[in-house]
């Protein structure tokens, strides 16, 4: 693959506006096959927005959004997913009445038949390391189990482009660090966006990040160079500079 | 529940519907067999709601609007025809059709729940107000004058399909329960299918049923199109029944007791709806030959009794309390203290 290759996304001028507010203001922003980006800002920055706008959960005011050289922007939730974009959500969006593995099978049903779907649920809730409560309903479940059972769903669909929405809330220690190796061995055969605040867990799979600020983009670059960044740390953490050394 | 428990469950009660077809005629009299056959056309009604509701997630304040559209458009399809099955069959594509008209704006405009339960209220108020303004002789379609509020009498009796002969009320009851049973065989078939799963998916989440890939908006439409092409059956079955439509057919009554039975009867089930209907139309009906006391405050207590102490409708609760009843009783069985 040559380096200069093809951005799997691309959006231009991209505008999310509710009526006075823009939540996502004139974003330009790139992303190459296989590439692990994470994308930071306080809250209200406009990340959520930008990720519903990629899945067609809006329809964004103006600007082009190209995945794959093809126009998505406006398009219909399920015309993206067929293109092959998997999002979880910011809240788990599940279904609450049925076991985990149900809710992964159901997923992986969309694009293979009944009896491959279970087995391939049975190896994702083996790689998300979940096998154990494949059978509980998900209802019941702590929020971190819901994330990875939500995370299994998505990745039972397989997508080309993997938009994961704070994956680490409600995580902690082990569960966390071991979420993290799932995300980066994703990276190279998908490609992912992930939302998140934990600036550890970020650390964790270090990769490019960008930094939204009230919905635009703020700063694009490498997690280290990111974090020492002054003025990041003004907006992001609320930090006064000279305070933070 | 198993597949096999499932189909087993829906065998007996189809079991028991096909008895009470063939036996009540010869068993009761005339008056309790036109009795019942209000029940089947009101159940087939309540189950064209039951439907869209607890197997689709709509909720539709409006389900008199394809009851009595149903029974106008019979009733003038008929009366015009002289025939009774064709126009049946025509009454149900018509109903199934507007459904889908009214039904495409509803979901391809991606209202949300609460406009959805406006615009099927107001859409049905129109349409009650439209025909209770047809007294004129002006307003007639072929042969059938609508009549404003006096509505239409003199609708053809239901015949014996392909045939000249008009059904006598024991067979009418039988023919109506008949289509009750294939109603709710139908509907079983139905949401056992790969398409009623993705409906209750999209009443369980709709916006992870989006994000798996189906096109929510689709199944939607034809959901609540299959439930008009049912509530207009029944509407049709009402209007032959009766031999008389009137606008009342449309009105917010109708729908509110559509409501009522299906709640009543537990949402998310399909013999609920039915049990529903008669057990409440039942009561109505016995309250009303007391002059003891205004029936409509009884009913009203009894509404809120069943909310408060069955909210999830008479038959899952009654499901629940057998499930442990039997479990109370095979349990000391186990051997325990001696």
């Amino acid at each position: 693959m040559s380096p200069a290759s093809e951005p799997i996304l691309a959006t231009s001028s991209l505008t999310m506006r509710f009526g006075g507010v823009v939540a996502v203001d004139d974003v330009d922003f790139s992303l190459e096959p296989g590439e692990l980006r994470c994308l930071i800002g306080p809250n209200g920055a406009g990340k959520s927005t930008f990720f519903k706008c990629l899945t067609g959960q809006l329809r964004p005011t103006s600007g082009s959004i190209l995945f794959d050289g093809e126009e998505i922007g406006g398009r219909h939730t399920h015309e993206v997913v067929a293109r092959g974009i998997g999002i979880k959500t910011q809240v788990p969006n599940l279904f609450e009445g049925l076991s985990a593995r149900e809710n992964v099978s159901l997923a992986a049903n969309r694009r293979n038949p009944a009896d491959r779907a279970a087995r391939m649920a049975g190896e994702m809730l083996e790689l998300m390391q979940i096998a154990d409560i494949a059978d509980d309903t998900v209802g019941t479940l702590a929020h971190g189990q819901r994330q990875l059972v939500e995370l299994a769903m998505v990745l039972a669909g397989q997508p080309r482009l993997v938009l994961l929405d704070e994956p680490a809330a409600g995580m902690a220690g082990e569960e966390r660090a071991r979420l993290a190796s799932v995300v980066r061995n994703l990276a190279g055969d998908n490609t992912l966006i992930v939302v998140e605040h934990d600036m550890d867990f970020i650390k964790d799979i270090a990769s490019t990040v960008t930094v939204f600020h009230r919905g635009r983009i703020f700063i694009e670059g490498h997690v280290e160079e990111i974090m020492a960044h002054s003025e990041v740390q003004e907006i992001y953490l609320g930090k006064e500079t000279n305070a933070a050394a | 529940m198993s597949a096999l428990g499932y189909w087993r469950g829906v065998a007996l009660v189809a079991a028991v519907f096909l008895a009470i077809l063939l036996f009540v005629p010869a068993w009761f009299d005339l008056f309790e067999v036109l009795q019942m056959t209000q029940y089947i056309v009101l159940a087939i009604y309540a189950l064209s709601l039951a439907y869209i509701w607890g197997f689709g997630g709509i909720v539709s304040f409006g389900q008199a609007g394809f009851f009595g559209l149903g029974g106008y458009a019979f009733a003038v399809i008929s009366i015009n025809m002289g025939d009774t099955t064709v126009p049946f069959l025509l009454t149900i594509a018509l109903c199934f059709a507007f459904a889908a008209v009214l039904g495409y704006f509803m979901f391809y405009g991606r209202l949300s729940d609460v406009y959805l339960g406006v615009v099927t209220l107001v859409v049905t108020l129109i349409m009650w107000k439209l025909i209770s303004h047809t007294a004129g002789p002006e307003y007639a379609i072929g042969k059938a004058r609508l009549g404003g509020f006096n509505g239409i009498p003199s609708i053809p009796i239901m015949r014996v399909p392909f045939t000249d002969r008009e059904m006598d009320p024991g067979e009418m009851f039988q023919y109506f329960m008949g289509l009750l049973i294939f109603v709710y065989l139908l509907l079983h078939v139905l949401i056992r299918s790969k398409f009623g799963r993705i409906a209750i998916s999209i009443r369980e989440n709709e916006v992870r049923t989006g994000l798996l890939g189906y096109d929510i908006r689709r199944y939607k439409l034809l959901v609540f199109s299959i439930g008009g092409a049912l509530g207009g059956a029944s509407g049709a079955m009402w209007a032959t029944y009766q031999t008389f439509i009137d606008p009342n057919a449309f009105s917010l009554e109708m729908s509110a007791k559509c409501l009522i039975w299906v709640m009543a009867g537990g949402v998310g089930t399909l013999v609920g709806p039915i049990v529903g209907v008669v057990a409440l139309q039942y009561l109505s009906l016995k309250l009303g030959e007391t002059a003891f006391i205004n029936n409509l405050v009884i009913l009203g207590i009894v509404l809120v009794l069943l909310v408060l102490l069955m909210p999830r409708g008479i038959v899952p609760t009654l499901h629940d309390w057998l499930r442990k009843g039997v479990a109370l009783v095979r349990q000391p069985s186990r051997g325990g203290a001696p």
